[in-house]
């Protein structure tokens, strides 16, 4: 590569000359194109891509605790709108989204404060996000009639964590839940860690009161076969993950174990590369795996998700523009009902 | 279990089994829903089946407090 090559593009420094739009704003920081400002208008581009492009399923993985943070009516929205095709997420995410569906609430709080208080008042916290204890109680009550209802219904028959995820979906009403937009959607929800959250520990509630006879079963390994028909079945593959862990795997070893690869990936994330864990990995080390096509449209977005996730989809909501719709690529849902039963 | 301990009155509200659920009057019971019972009791209530909770909590002082 020769030096005029190397010195192509010079820095355009950022003009703010009265009123921005969100994507104005982002098309100044692709002229800049430095740091995180550059990569976050570089996801956009990805983005909008994977929408545009009518053979990409959208995959988003969700770890953190974006959802008591405030990110739950934007991703039921996006939902809605077609503009993710399937979620893969921690528990917690959807256990706190239950909790609001139920009527409860999280609070703004403060991450400096006297935590025993907080234990002394039955109050939790999540850094600055504070959670009344009784809205957990309320949440558990009414899940273990949930699951006393559904394991009556599927009669000893095992679920996988989407077909638990429709059926718990299919219970709520609130219109700003993730679980009720994706069941009415007909949107997939993968829940691969299912058991490490609210939701395992209230297993042992309903079980207990069932003395572990007649009791809800899910199988984690069943959700295997049917995310590896989400990628089979898909042209292209696009992901966009807040955080990483093993949503982030989920998505990257479906897309591996059908041997179609990730065309488009835009990762969100604070964890660093140097541990070896999945979360902090550089996109270019899944290469290695094969599991992201070495010539995908990818960026990793150094950058709290709370944050650049919700510009990033505004500014693509602005480029699409209002008349935009994107047909869902999982025809008729792929997945009609909670399926196993 | 220390003096002060030994000395605390028994309450629902400072038994190890209760969660909150309408604070401070009431009180989630994790033994009586396991036994199918109704599980919501009052604070300042107690049964046979009493354990002291391993840290104090707010409750039975907001209890009494608004009872007041």
């Amino acid at each position: 590569m020769q030096r005029k090559e190397i010195l192509r593009e010079p820095v355009k420094h950022v003009k703010i000359n009265g009123t921005l739009t969100v994507d104005q704003l982002i098309k100044q920081f692709k002229n800049s194109g430095s740091f995180e400002a550059g990569r976050l208008a570089t996801a956009c581009d990805i983005y909008e891509r994977m929408l545009r492009d009518q053979k990409c399923t959208v995959f988003l993985g969700l770890a953190g605790a974006v959802v008591p943070a405030g990110m739950r009516t934007l991703i039921a929205d996006m939902i809605r709108e077609n503009l993710i095709d399937v979620v893969v997420t921690t528990g917690a995410n959807m256990v706190h989204d239950t909790v609001e569906a139920l009527g409860g609430h999280h609070y703004k709080g403060h991450w400096n404060v006297d935590d025993h208080l907080l234990y002394r008042n039955h109050t939790y916290r999540i850094y600055d996000v504070f959670v009344p204890e009784e809205d957990f109680i309320r949440l558990d009550m009414k899940l273990v009639e949930m699951y006393d209802e559904i394991a009556a219904e599927y009669g000893g028959k095992s679920l996988s964590s989407r077909d638990f995820a429709w059926e718990v979906g299919r219970r709520l009403t609130d219109s700003n839940s993730i679980l009720r937009a994706a069941y009415e959607a007909k949107a997939p929800i993968f829940i691969p860690a299912v058991r490490d959250s609210e939701f395992g520990y209230i297993y042992y509630l309903h079980a207990s009161r069932k003395r572990f006879k007649d009791t809800l079963v899910v199988d984690a390994f069943k959700d295997v076969p049917e995310i590896i028909s989400v990628c089979r079945k898909s042209s292209r593959n696009g992901m966009i993950i807040i955080g990483g862990g093993v949503p982030r795997n989920t998505i990257q070893s479906a897309a591996l174990a059908t041997k179609s690869g990730i065309d488009y990936a835009v990762v969100i994330t604070m964890d660093r590369p140097e541990t070896g864990g999945l979360s902090g990995s550089t996109l270019e080390e899944t290469v290695s795996w094969g599991k992201l096509k070495g010539q995908a449209h990818k960026t990793m977005v150094i950058g709290e998700a709370m944050m650049v996730f919700p510009i990033m989809v505004a500014s693509v909501i602005e480029r699409l523009g209002e008349g935009f719709k994107r047909t869902p690529r999982l025809k008729n849902g792929m997945f009609k009902s909670g399926g196993s039963k | 279990m220390n003096k002060k301990a030994s000395d605390k009155r028994k309450f629902c509200g400072n038994c190890t089994s209760h969660n909150a659920y309408n604070y401070p009057d009431q009180v989630f019971c994790t033994r009586r829903f396991l036994k199918n019972k109704n599980p919501i009791v009052q604070t300042l209530s107690c049964c046979d089946e009493y354990y002291p909770s391993a840290q104090e909590c707010n409750c039975i002082t907001d209890a009494t407090d608004k009872r007041k």
